[in-house]
């Protein structure tokens, strides 16, 4: 301190500007809202719940508009759907609406995926028939799992081990599932891909597990909404403006035999949508309006008048207040997450989008900064409630029961300069007042970035709530000029980029929204999911079947055709790899093509391709690709880290020092080194090794194992075989074609399946013992194996040119005594700022102590606020599995 | 009758709702789940004229709609406008 008081004192002799440009510390953040709290309250005690208004709607539609085409088909369906479900509005709530009637509600989508209900149907009914439980027992299993439902209980019926059911309703699923038995996405896809020469090999892979996700069972989602249409123009305009494209397009194929004649039917179709859409605002305005007709609070019943009015100029109008403005950005996300199973739809610059309104109302006088954060708050609860039903394997395994609805800041603006607004700095200051996992903020780090908002933001994220996370713009907008080059992304273009889904850099544009007498480029989302590909392939795993021959020795399934090879050099080990590796992007991707091509053609999304920029434009939906640019398919790895690591022992104790044959390594591996497993021990991270009789056989080769070169130590000898690693895919990615007939690119981010990948994964080479969790990410050194400090794992991870991929993903746990204060603040921006100078493009932090994390293990009910960052995202440590759990335990913890 | 079937019932989730009048957090069943005396009959399908036959599961007939289809007693049907209470 007496230092920097030093220096603060020579700066100011030199008539340099001294004056803190954030001089708040973490206890400084003010209390939230009395509205939030008591709302977010009755949050905590909400179980996710499913139920059928919304299928049942959509379905009888479908049945009565059979023959009509489909994305026609589809509209009217969802529109039905929307118009027709119960809206529920709670005493205290200012910003409404919900996915479903319920607050954590959600519903299965038989459409999508309906094996999963139909297998289970002779259950389920005899759950509804089985005689009615003492009233005693009718009661909810409270305990660990915050708002989880995973066990059936009085007279709800458990869902995916996550959502409960009413007794009642099972009926109707059973019924509603029925139907779509051999018309799903799933079952339809299914059909077309066994037909697939090699549809045996990708079973194979996905028995095995080396993969892990249907994109069927996510469709959408990792991508950026857009706001403009609504903003622009209003339902009842974007009608009319329906009306005059239907008659200009209608029968009229312009130069296009193949898709022009489908404008016509596109038009069609959205003014179905936005009538939905409308419908569905209008009628929280009659429920508004029907609960004044019950208070007798005058406070509360002019609350539901004022909700009244907002809600029917939402329906109609564009919006001409802040208020009305995020309502309804709010009410299009509902709308799109609503027409698809889907996690990761992101708010986008949400900030620089409602800047226009905040600043108008603020001039006006009609608002303050209080109230826009009131607003702000209670937007982060309604953000959190939205739930996604998919089945368990997907909402535990790969989301940890989390929807990833990412909200950007910073970058820059269209002319260039920073694009940070006013209405940022009260959106993080919302997110520290407000503490929910969503959304989760993101911060697109750029040298033009205000160093108030910056340190703001890593003031932020000292509170423990894992954001904001830390992104490269300059890193993303690199990566959008050479991925989109070709679909004619420029350098304004490239600057409206941001976050879908956890991680995944998504294209955006600009578009001139009319406002208060100006025109504002605002940005938004225009591309497509990048939340589908060939995803979750376990890079660990594929090594391990290298030196089993191609046989899983886990489950028995012969993955591939033995190579019968010796494995005599250490590029022989690549060779292989890359050449299972080449195989299993070939065959996947035919699957997946098949898969999403289904979706397209028979599940078209309808809200968002009203919404995504240049479909309305060009008359197309997504699936046609109505969005400006489509090559947004991609490949997505778990445990590279591991990977890495392992061939680093592979190279060091087999090939350059040639301590152990390649058969006695693989022998060690079969046997877990002499260890339990974590199956075994119950534990997932190897905290905790148990000997068994043979542990003694392979102490040395263990040893060696554990101490051969890591990643995350600025050690060339392991960070060379990362970069060969990402020099050797990069081709492989850009000679794939995706459905959109476009090239793939690499996405290195981890979800939770370094969980389950890491279940099913013996032990490997570089000290990992069989079925403990990866290591996370992608740039996350393996938990303790860094040894030199962070700016080491810095030097580690940026061996490569990381603009060349979708995204990087790096974890930090820190203690928070190390970044404690001003001057802790000013230190974690100079270790993020290290970090993006690099060329690194993310980073996040978990600031919190290990041993907070291990007693909230033990006693969950007593920390059922507490969050954590798992990958791309943050959740209630309470709603994550026990692997994920022991993995972010065990991650290093760095302290003062 | 029970709280979910009264047209005061707010929805939270498959164990619990929120009574309008009182703001009070209600059970769906057990103890303390039977309705107060200012219950007036919900807006579901099992109250509306056009619904009938309803099978031992709640499966009924529908003929608010031009075209005639099942539904279920409990759906909601505040936003249907073909809704006529019994």
């Amino acid at each position: 301190m007496e230092n920097e008081s030093r220096v603060q004192e020579i700066l100011k002799r030199r008539g340099l500007d001294v004056t803190p440009v954030d001089n708040f510390t973490e206890a400084d953040v003010p209390e939230p809202t009395e509205r939030f709290t008591k709302l977010i309250n009755i949050y905590y005690l909400m179980k996710n719940t499913v139920d059928m208004e919304i299928p049942y709607w959509y379905n009888r539609f479908w049945w009565e508009n059979e023959g009509d085409v489909p994305v026609i088909r589809r509209a009217k369906a969802y529109g039905a759907a929307l118009s027709r479900h119960t809206p529920t509005i709670w005493p205290g709530e200012k910003l409404v609406m919900n996915k479903t009637k319920n607050w954590r509600g959600a519903f299965p989508f038989p459409w999508v995926d309906a094996s999963f209900f139909n297998a289970a149907a002779e259950a389920l009914m005899n759950e509804v028939d089985a005689p009615p439980e003492a009233a005693a027992d009718a009661v909810s299993i409270v305990g660990a799992g915050g708002g989880n439902v995973t066990q059936s209980y009085g007279n709800v019926v458990s869902i995916a081990k996550k959502f409960g059911m009413r007794k009642e309703e099972i009926p109707c699923l059973v019924k509603v599932s029925k139907y779509w038995d051999n018309g799903s996405v799933e079952s339809v896809s299914d059909r077309y891909s066994k037909l697939v020469p090699e549809f045996k090999k990708w079973k194979a892979y996905r028995d095995s597990v080396l993969i892990m996700f249907d994109s069927w069972a996510i469709p959408q989602g990792r991508e950026v909404i857009n706001y403009y249409m609504p903003l622009q123009y209003g339902f009842d305009r974007i009608i009319e403006l329906c009306d005059e494209k239907i008659a200009e397009t209608l029968g009229e194929a312009g130069d296009d035999g193949i898709l022009g004649m489908s404008r016509g039917y596109y038009y069609t179709a959205m003014k179905e949508t936005a009538k939905g859409m409308s419908h569905w605002a209008e009628n929280y305005a009659k429920r508004a309006a029907y609960l004044a007709g019950l208070e007798s609070d005058p406070i509360q019943k002019k609350e539901y008048e004022e909700i009244a009015d907002v809600m029917h100029n939402v329906a109609h109008k564009k919006p001409a207040s802040f208020r009305e403005a995020l309502q309804m950005t709010f009410l299009c996300h509902l709308g799109v997450v609503n027409e698809d199973p889907q996690s990761g739809q992101s708010i986008g610059r949400l900030g620089q989008v409602l800047q226009p309104f905040y600043a108008k109302d603020l001039a006006d006088g009609t608002t303050t900064e209080e109230e826009v954060i009131e607003l702000l708050e209670l937007y982060r609860l309604k953000i959190t409630s939205i739930e996604c039903f998919a089945s368990s394997g997907v909402t535990g395994g790969v989301l940890s029961g989390n929807t990833f609805n990412n909200l950007s800041m910073g970058g820059l603006n269209y002319d260039g300069l920073t694009a940070v607004t006013p209405l940022e700095y009260l959106i993080v200051e919302a997110g520290m007042r407000a503490r929910t996992p969503q959304p989760t903020l993101s911060v697109l780090y750029d040298e033009k970035t205000p160093e108030d908002f910056l340190m703001k933001c890593a003031r932020c994220c000292k509170l423990g709530m894992g954001y904001p996370a830390w992104m490269n713009n300059q890193g993303g907008m690199n990566y959008m000029l050479r991925q989109y080059h070709d679909e004619g992304m420029n350098i304004y273009d490239a600057r409206a980029w941001c976050l879908g889904g956890c991680l995944e850099s998504s294209p955006g544009c600009f578009q001139p929204l009319e406002y208060n007498g100006r025109v504002w480029m605002i940005p938004g989302g225009a591309a497509p999911t990048a939340g589908t590909g060939i995803h979750f392939t376990g890079l660990p795993k594929l090594l391990e079947l290298v030196l089993t021959n191609g046989v899983d020795k886990r489950t028995g399934i012969k993955v591939f055709e033995p190579h019968n090879k010796k494995l005599e050099t250490f590029e022989e080990v690549w060779e292989v790899w890359m050449s299972w590796m080449r195989e299993l992007l070939e065959v996947s991707n035919k699957i997946n093509n098949i898969q999403m091509d289904v979706w397209r053609k028979i599940n078209p999304p309808v809200v968002q391709s009203l919404l995504k920029a240049d479909c309305f434009k060009k008359g197309q939906h997504i699936g046609d690709c109505g969005a400006r640019y489509n090559g947004s398919i991609n490949f997505e790895s778990c445990g590279t880290i591991n990977f890495i690591n392992s061939m680093a022992s592979l190279k060091k104790n087999v090939y350059d020092d040639k301590k152990y044959t390649i058969e006695e390594m693989t022998d060690a591996l079969m046997d877990n080194f002499g260890f339990k497993t974590a199956f075994e021990t119950g534990v997932f991270s190897p905290d905790r090794r148990e000997a068994t009789e043979n542990a003694s056989k392979y102490e040395q080769i263990f040893y060696d194992c554990v101490n051969a070169p890591k990643y995350g130590n600025a050690d060339p000898y392991a960070d060379s075989i990362l970069k060969d690693y990402e020099d050797r895919m990069l081709p492989e990615m850009l000679r794939l074609r995706s459905y959109y007939g476009k090239q793939y690119y690499m996405c290195q981010i981890s979800v939770s399946t370094h969980g389950p990948q890491g279940a099913i994964t013996l032990a490997t080479s570089d000290g990992r013992l069989a079925g403990t969790t990866y290591a996370d990410g992608s740039m996350s050194p393996a938990p303790t194996t860094d040894k030199n400090g962070i700016y080491a794992v810095f030097e580690s991870a940026t061996c490569y040119d990381h603009a060349m991929c979708q995204n990087s993903q790096m974890n930090v746990k820190i203690h928070p005594t190390a970044v404690k204060g001003i001057n802790g603040t000013k230190k974690l921006l100079d270790v993020i700022r290290a970090y993006m100078r690099k060329g690194g493009f993310h980073v996040q932090f978990n600031i919190t102590s290990s041993q907070t994390l291990r007693t909230a293990q033990q006693k969950p009910d007593d920390y059922r606020d507490l969050m954590v960052r798992v990958a791309g995202f943050t959740q209630y440590w309470c709603e994550i599995g026990k692997p994920i759990q022991d993995e972010v335990i065990y991650r290093t913890e760095y302290d003062a | 009758m029970k709280h979910n079937d009264c047209a005061n019932f707010l929805n939270l989730d498959c164990e619990k709702g929120m009574c309008a009048l009182t703001k009070g957090i209600v059970p769906l069943d057990g103890e303390g789940s039977d309705a107060c005396p200012q219950f007036r009959e919900g807006f579901h399908c099992a109250n509306c004229k056009n619904f009938s036959e309803p099978d031992k599961y709640g499966i009924g007939t529908c003929s608010g709609f031009e075209k005639e289809n099942w539904t279920y007693a409990q759906n909601g049907a505040f936003c249907c406008e073909h809704y006529l209470q019994k």
